[in-house]
């Protein structure tokens, strides 16, 4: 048996590598927004929902990629536009979401004439099966994402932190919000190749939760949760290659045993108050 | 032209079929220390709301005539409960004080110098220069306060507005509080809302009952009935002049205790 670095020179492999350390990267800047702004159940749904769009692409012959771009969006910009306020139950309206766009993409992928295609690879993702086309959607996405991001970087963290007091001071908080849940839901969308849809919200969220434990500078729970993804994706790349594991599930238990190691860490070091 | 830098005008506002203000009018002159008391629920805060445009009342309106002019976008300071934004957030207080400058036409310009030199000078007058890089999970209630109000100061405001200033703050931290409002209260006007009725009681220049209705609004010796009316239970009234006590502790009555 080859070594992983032996592995390397196949093209799958390091496609998957490549595409691996892209999202680790959204993941790890998004995610501390989902953490912080607390909208994991709402990326979520948007994962969920997306299936939709992926089944219709299936049964007509495209790339399903192309499908779950559009469906996500719409979900996206469709929660955001909701008032909360006004709406009585906000997270029945996730649910509803999420089983729609579940259900129509079963039905479609059923509809689909001849191979069926394995529902398992949408469900819980396969890196390994990531093509050239792939990684370049991928990497487009990814540096899209990242430049918004960047671009209203003040704007966003203003928004996360004290929406009321944005809004007081006229900043376009409701732009702001959309554009976040946009950003999450190409995130979500590049995920679903990596690791499925049923285990995007973690690995949105747990190399941020493990990240915002250790650090308290937003700049440093950034950066934390980058190489904490990449830690976690690289690893679980390498404990499936070895142990011949599912590689997105593979990912998301590396990541929840560094979780319980740095919540134990975080409660056997006792904090001392810095500005008592 | 008015001395008035802010009237409310017959403001109803309510959710779904319960009505939470009831035609309440009122203004903010130039000088005021102006204290909106009543008890918990009464609609203090969703006045506030309605005044800072956050949300739009069913009827009436609110007008302003600040020196800025009338459109009070971004002129308005305000200063929030502590209930209303993330307290976990991984945020330097040096960082959340720069935010105040955040308005409209800054959204993808980065802070300039003269926001920094603002936040800056802001932090100074409140003693808060050694706290710049502390982060707000780990300062106490009375700092995290005066950065709050040092963020709604780097923009120079027209009326500083405070939601519950002292709901979660100690004993010292609200007396250091007077004095800064006091202070700041020799430029601007300013609004509290709160259900602590004593702790602003001698700087106080005028104030507004409200529970639904309007019941009172002026200097602040209203009588006994006044109060009891808006508080709808039996407080004792001592008169204004009497340092940091206008109403007695009832113990059957917890519409003015603190519930943090």
């Amino acid at each position: 048996m080859p070594t992983f670095f032996e592995a390397l020179s196949y093209d799958f492999l390091r496609n998957a590598l490549i595409a691996g350390v892209l999202a680790s990267v959204l993941c790890g800047v998004i995610g501390t927004f989902v953490v912080v702004k607390r909208l994991a159940f709402i990326s979520d749904g948007i994962s969920h929902a997306a299936f939709g769009g992926m089944g219709v692409c299936f049964y007509l012959g495209i790339d399903p990629l192309l499908g779950a771009i559009p469906v996500a969006l719409v979900c996206a910009l469709a929660l955001g536009a909701v008032d909360r306020e006004t709406i009585r139950s906000y997270d029945a309206l996730i649910g509803v979401l999420w089983a729609v766009g579940m259900a129509v993409g079963v039905v479609f992928v059923y509809k689909t004439p001849g191979y069926a295609p394995n529902l398992m690879t949408y469900l819980f993702g396969n890196i390994l099966l990531v093509s050239h086309h792939d990684l370049r959607v991928i990497l487009v996405l990814a540096v899209s994402v990242l430049a918004l991001l960047f671009l209203f970087f003040k704007g966003i963290v203003a928004v996360a932190f004290d929406e009321v007091f944005a809004r007081v001071r006229g900043v376009r908080v409701r732009f702001l919000m959309s554009l976040l849940l946009t950003l999450i839901a190409l995130s979500v969308v590049i995920l679903i190749q990596i690791v499925g849809i049923i285990l995007v919200v973690a690995l949105l969220t747990i190399p941020s939760v493990i990240s915002l434990m250790l650090w308290r500078d937003l700049k440093a729970v950034l950066a934390g949760s980058v190489l904490i993804g990449v830690a976690i994706t690289l690893g679980g790349l390498i404990l499936s290659f070895y142990y011949d594991l599912p590689s997105g599930p593979a990912i998301i238990l590396l990541g929840a045993v560094l979780l319980v190691g740095a919540y134990g860490f975080k409660k056997v070091r006792r904090r001392r108050p810095v500005h008592p | 032209m008015t001395e008035n830098l802010v009237e409310v005008r017959g403001v109803t506002f309510g959710y779904g079929r319960e009505v939470i203000l009831d035609r309440v009018s009122l203004d903010v002159e130039r000088r005021d220390f102006l204290a909106v008391i009543g008890p918990n629920g009464g609609g203090k805060t969703t006045l506030l709301k309605v005044i800072l445009g956050l949300i739009r009342p069913w009827s009436g309106e609110v007008v302003f005539h600040l020196p800025s002019g009338s459109d009070s976008r971004g002129r308005l300071g305000y200063v929030p409960q502590f209930s209303t934004f993330d307290k976990d957030f991984p945020l330097r207080l040096g960082d959340m004080v720069l935010m105040g400058r955040l308005g409209n036409r800054a959204l993808l310009r980065p802070y300039s110098r003269a926001d920094r030199a603002a936040a800056d000078l802001a932090m100074e007058r409140l003693n808060l220069v050694p706290l710049a890089r502390a982060h707000v999970a780990e300062v106490s209630g009375g700092q995290l306060q005066r950065a709050l109000i040092a963020r709604a100061l780097v923009s120079d405001p027209d009326v500083l507005f405070l939601d519950e200033p002292t709901a979660s703050i100690d004993a010292e931290s609200r007396e250091t509080l007077r004095e800064l409002l006091a202070d700041l209260n020799r430029t601007i006007p300013i609004v509290v809302v709160t259900h602590d009725v004593t702790s602003f009681a001698p700087m106080v220049s005028r104030i507004a009952c409200i529970n639904r209705r309007l019941f009172y609004h002026g200097a602040p010796d209203l009588s006994r009935e006044v109060m009891e009316e808006v508080y709808g239970c039996p407080v004792e009234l001592v008169t204004h002049g009497v340092p940091h006590r206008v109403l007695d502790d009832h113990p059957h009555h917890d519409s003015h205790e603190h519930r943090h």
